[in-house]
């Protein structure tokens, strides 16, 4: 048997075992690469930046824990920009698993980096279900599809929500999704509000909104752990995104040789087959 | 009846929510309907959640209750599903340990079960990806050879280390790629689903709100 017979049936646990040394190694030996921003992750940054002191933001926790590497380093990075501009942070989530305990989690922590107070700079409204008509519902009014906070506090007893009343007291919607109600912002709020809107999001799902942003339908896009790094570069917060780019690049160049790999040894017994 | 008063429900709700969005919401009455409307959807869905929690508990309970096949995985599904809902669902004013705040059994069990679990499970993709890359990503034909290429592009375009290597090779190479792949060729690809889908979920929103699709009442 050639070595080129012996690459083409590599046992698979030998590939599992290259890509386990990939992820790790750079946990071992931490390495920085420059990331260059992409124009999509600085447009949203500008449109963020943009906004006057104390507009109010809405920051959605669209995600499940299981995309949590890719998408909680857009939150944080989100609220780090948000808070350094005492932007009054308005967070919510459509999906009923985890997004609520994520969105305390992340923005309790960074508020009080910041010194921000619960109730008066920021508010976590939690989940509610039936996503269509909670993101339809908000732009007649907030208080009827959530009359409480994540804790069960009545709006009307938080400061903050005093002068939000609907989507026309919402400056900018920061959308960080793992699924496609992104397409639901976009189509039931920034469509029919007009509320603009800019997105993080996994980056499987990424290329189907450069179409959003092309129509102006989107303000920006972050796409995956690469997005979420540029963002964090953006605001000057180098924080997990970064450190797991040294992981992404490697396990992206190990799939590229693999596949160089498996074509090599593929021309090659197909050569050898016809007798060349 | 029982086929009637749904359709009925079904067009009145379409109708109200339609109508509605040519309406001021503060100052009509069509506006305040849905309002109203939109706050019972809400209403309605989270009893959708709780159905689904009887109609699991039916399902498997009956499979562990006659030892079915794997059933003892059917148990592990009661068991998490109880163990987390319960101290969740009682008031935290009762123990610390309950309800969903930090230090809750909840909200451990969410941390350091639940979310390491569900990240596994997405992160084991990488392993099938670069295992099913190596075996089936092959330069068969021309078309298949583009789509590699195409698709090696782009990961090395979505890395630092690949960005910089494509930039010695063309400082506007990484532009290129964003232009004329992502802006070009997949945008093309991804409008052309995108307004499918919107033409197809129109039609059937249509057909629902006219009593012609009644498979969301399990008539064919």
């Amino acid at each position: 048997m050639s070595i080129w017979d012996k690459i083409g049936r590599l046992d698979r646990r030998w590939i599992y075992l290259l890509v386990a040394i990939a992820v790790v190694l750079p946990l071992i030996v931490p390495a920085s690469f420059r990331v260059y921003v992409g124009p999509e992750a600085q447009q949203l940054f500008d449109a963020v930046e943009a906004l006057p002191d104390s507009s109010v933001v809405l920051l959605t926790f669209d995600y499940y824990p299981s995309t949590l590497a890719e998408t909680e380093p857009m939150s944080v990075a989100a609220l780090h920009h948000l808070f350094r501009k005492n932007c009054k942070v308005l967070t919510l989530t459509t999906v009923p698993l985890g997004g609520p305990s994520i969105a305390e989690r992340v923005t309790r922590k960074m508020a009080k980096k910041y010194n921000k107070m619960y109730g008066t700079d920021y508010v976590n409204l939690g989940f509610k279900a039936n996503y269509v008509a909670v993101l339809k519902g908000l732009g007649s009014s907030v208080e009827s599809i959530y009359p409480t906070d994540n804790s069960g506090t009545p709006l009307a007893e938080l400061p903050m929500m005093a002068d939000i009343q609907n989507y026309g007291d919402v400056d900018f919607i920061f959308v960080v999704s793992d699924n496609g109600i992104v397409e639901n912002w976009i189509s039931i709020v920034n469509a029919q509000y007009g509320t603009p809107i800019g997105a993080g999001v996994a980056a499987v799902m990424a290329p189907k909104f450069y179409a959003f942003i092309a129509s102006g339908q989107m303000t920006g896009l972050l796409g995956g752990m690469k997005g979420a790094a540029e963002y964090e570069i953006l605001v000057g917060e180098e924080d997990m995104a970064l450190k797991g780019m040294a992981m992404q690049s490697l396990v992206h160049l190990l799939i590229i040789g693999l596949v160089i790999l498996g074509n090599v040894g593929f021309f090659l017994g197909r050569k050898k087959e016809e007798g060349i | 009846m029982r086929s009637v008063l749904p359709i009925i429900v079904a067009f009145l709700s379409g109708f109200i929510m339609i109508a509605s969005f040519f309406f001021n919401a503060d100052r009509s009455f069509l506006g305040k309907l849905e309002e109203d409307l939109l706050t019972w959807v809400t209403i309605v869905g989270g009893f959708t959640l709780l159905l689904g929690v009887v109609s699991i508990t039916r399902v498997n309970f009956n499979a562990v209750k006659q030892k079915k096949e794997d059933w003892f995985y059917k148990l592990l599904t009661l068991i998490a599903i109880y163990v987390m809902a319960v101290p969740a669902i009682l008031p935290s004013s009762w123990s610390p340990l309950f309800g969903d705040e930090a230090g809750s059994i909840y909200d451990w069990l969410f941390t350091y079960v639940d979310t390491p679990m569900m990240g596994t499970m997405f992160a084991m993709l990488a392993f099938y990806i670069a295992s099913a890359a190596y075996r089936a990503f092959r330069a068969r034909n021309p078309e298949a050879t583009l789509l590699l290429m195409t698709a090696t592009l782009v990961m090395l375009w979505r890395i630092p280390m690949g960005e910089a290597f494509l930039r010695e090779i063309s400082i506007h190479l990484p532009d290129y790629i964003n232009t004329f792949i992502m802006k070009g060729a997949t945008m093309a690809v991804q409008r052309g689903i995108i307004i499918g889908a919107a033409l197809g979920g129109a039609s059937m929103s249509l057909r629902i709100l006219l009593g012609i699709e009644r498979t969301y009442m399990g008539k064919g």
